[in-house]
């Protein structure tokens, strides 16, 4: 059973990996927002972020707005949402 | 000024056809003018009106009814609020209509579907500036590109006969309403052409597969290769689809076959530019050729290339070098000059730099494209930057305000000067060596 704060660091690696950044894993604040301010994706690499989860995963992430906001309003919280629902 | 200004009525639909579909809600054309008259008759007296609503169906309704008042949209594909405040003071909006909670300085209306007791389809006159599309000019700053009510229809039927669409098709988009691909695939094709929109959300592999598999057959998906390449990289199922079609970037042939395969429709894509709308197609796999659509023109020639247009003006200059394949079939070779395309929008490196270099405390500083850009859809930007004091998280935040987020670059390299020639030129492939070494 992985741990949230293990998985958090797992989830970091994947972005880190995903995106192609130019920072180490353990660069992202785990409470920073993940789009505009803080790390600053944009839509180009929410995609890629849900291609990775898929993969990894084995789930879908999906834009049902609200959720959706809260579920990359940091590493932390898109890690708590993978440790939900994770099949993989 | 002639006495009977042409005019063409609000939608040529027929009454009891869907024209959207909101969850699994179908929207007949007879509603949906209903639910226009309602929102025409509360709308403020005066345009143009900034309307950026995600929802489709919303983007739509708030579209028609401004257009049935005499008002003209203002289309921002680019959501960021300074550039949203940008344009609504540059030209002129008085009201914004939106689906989300965002601070602009000027009223913001929520618009809401309910219907009225009548159901109108009022004459538009074809020379009414019906919506205005932008692009990010040379110089950074949002350029206009005003489409007459007449260009827009035009293209739309022009769209419904090259693609055979059905008029009972349902179509998923996945590009904004307010990006001129979007919009006049997802909103006029279904209000002048053929199809049922969907008000989405629609982004994520999986809200397309939902959305598709929610509608009645024929489906249509209209997308990028950006979306097409998570679609199949996931692996999820798709419904039957009729018909696939594609813009923004070039498909690369690989892609384009798998996505065939797996789908088992035809892949075709469009070829446009803000300024122009949508003006011609072609089959995806195995097929070099552009068709021009039905009415436009192409001029080709050695100092670039002018597609004219129904219902536009003047022929619009391009910012892609073509070549003539054959009668009535053209090749694109690539971009002219120092435009970039990311994300479906485009912008001038040059007009990027000077941006970068207006910031306070950046002595000097380039973009740069990498080699890979048309060919990789997830390529970045490089900018190297001389801004003793600043960092380049700095640079980038400050950007931010000014730039779309497509176009941020990644990676930002700090350095102490420029590598410039003798005669101040920058000397590229030392700039590239620079981006890189990080």
């Amino acid at each position: 059973m992985t741990t949230t704060l293990s998985l958090e660091a797992e989830v970091a690696g994947l972005i880190v990996e995903a995106l192609h950044l130019e920072i180490t894993p353990g660069e992202i604040d785990p409470e920073a927002p993940l789009f505009g301010e803080g790390l600053g994706l944009d839509s180009i690499d929410a995609l890629e972020i849900a291609l990775a989860v898929s993969k990894r995963y084995g789930f879908q992430l999906r834009s049902d707005d609200e959720r959706n906001h809260r579920i990359f309003r940091s590493l932390r919280a898109l890690a708590a949402h993978i440790e939900t629902n994770r099949t993989g | 000024m002639m006495r009977a200004e042409p005019a063409l009525p609000l939608t040529s639909r027929a009454p009891s056809e869907a024209i959207f579909h909101r969850g699994h809600d179908a929207v007949t054309v007879q509603r949906f003018l209903a639910e226009v008259a309602a929102l025409a008759a509360i709308l403020p007296d005066d345009g143009p009106v900034l309307n950026f609503c995600a929802d489709r169906y919303l983007a739509l309704l708030g579209f028609a009814a401004a257009l049935s008042r005499g008002q003209t949209t203002l289309l921002s594909a680019d959501r960021t609020p300074q550039r949203l405040a940008d344009i609504a003071a540059l030209h002129g909006a008085r009201y914004a209509l939106a689906d989300t909670d965002i601070a602009l300085p000027l009223p913001v209306l929520r618009p809401h579907a309910a219907a009225g007791r009548d159901a109108p389809n009022p004459p538009i006159a074809t020379g009414m500036i019906a919506a205005i599309a932008f692009t990010s000019g040379s110089t950074g700053e949002s350029q206009p590109h005003p489409k007459p009510w007449g260009a827009l229809v035009a293209g739309a039927r022009a769209a419904a006969a090259r693609f055979a669409i059905a008029p009972g098709a349902s179509i998923v988009g996945t590009v904004p309403a307010q990006h001129m691909y979007g919009f006049e695939t997802t909103l006029m094709l279904p209000l002048q052409g053929a199809g049922a929109g969907h008000a989405g959300p629609v982004f994520y592999p999986s809200d397309i597969a939902e959305a598709l598999a929610g509608l009645p057959a024929p489906r249509l998906l209209v997308t990028t290769p950006l979306q097409m390449r998570a679609l199949l990289g996931t692996g999820i199922a798709l419904p039957p689809l009729a018909g696939v079609i594609s813009a923004t970037a070039p498909l690369a042939a690989a892609l384009a076959a798998e996505a065939e395969a797996a789908w088992g429709a035809p892949l075709h894509e469009i070829y446009g530019a803000t300024e122009a709308g949508s003006v011609a197609s072609r089959r995806a796999l195995g097929d070099e050729g552009w068709e021009p659509y039905a009415g436009v023109a192409f001029d080709i020639g050695p100092a670039g290339a002018t597609v004219a247009v129904p219902g536009l003006p003047a022929p619009v200059p391009l910012a892609d070098e073509l070549e003539w394949l054959g009668p009535g079939r053209f090749r694109l070779l690539g971009r002219r000059g120092d435009m970039v395309k990311l994300a479906g929008k485009r912008a001038s490196l040059s007009g990027l730099t000077s941006l970068l270099t207006a910031i306070a405390g950046v002595q000097d500083g380039v973009f740069l494209a990498p080699e890979d850009l048309d060919r990789n859809p997830r390529a970045r930007l490089a900018a190297v930057v001389v801004a003793p004091g600043l960092t380049a998280e700095a640079v980038v935040a400050a950007l931010r305000e000014r730039v779309e987020p497509a176009f941020l670059p990644r990676p930002v390299v700090m350095a102490d000067a420029l590598p410039r020639d003798g005669v101040g030129k920058l000397r590229r492939q030392d700039l590239l060596r620079l981006a890189r070494s990080r």
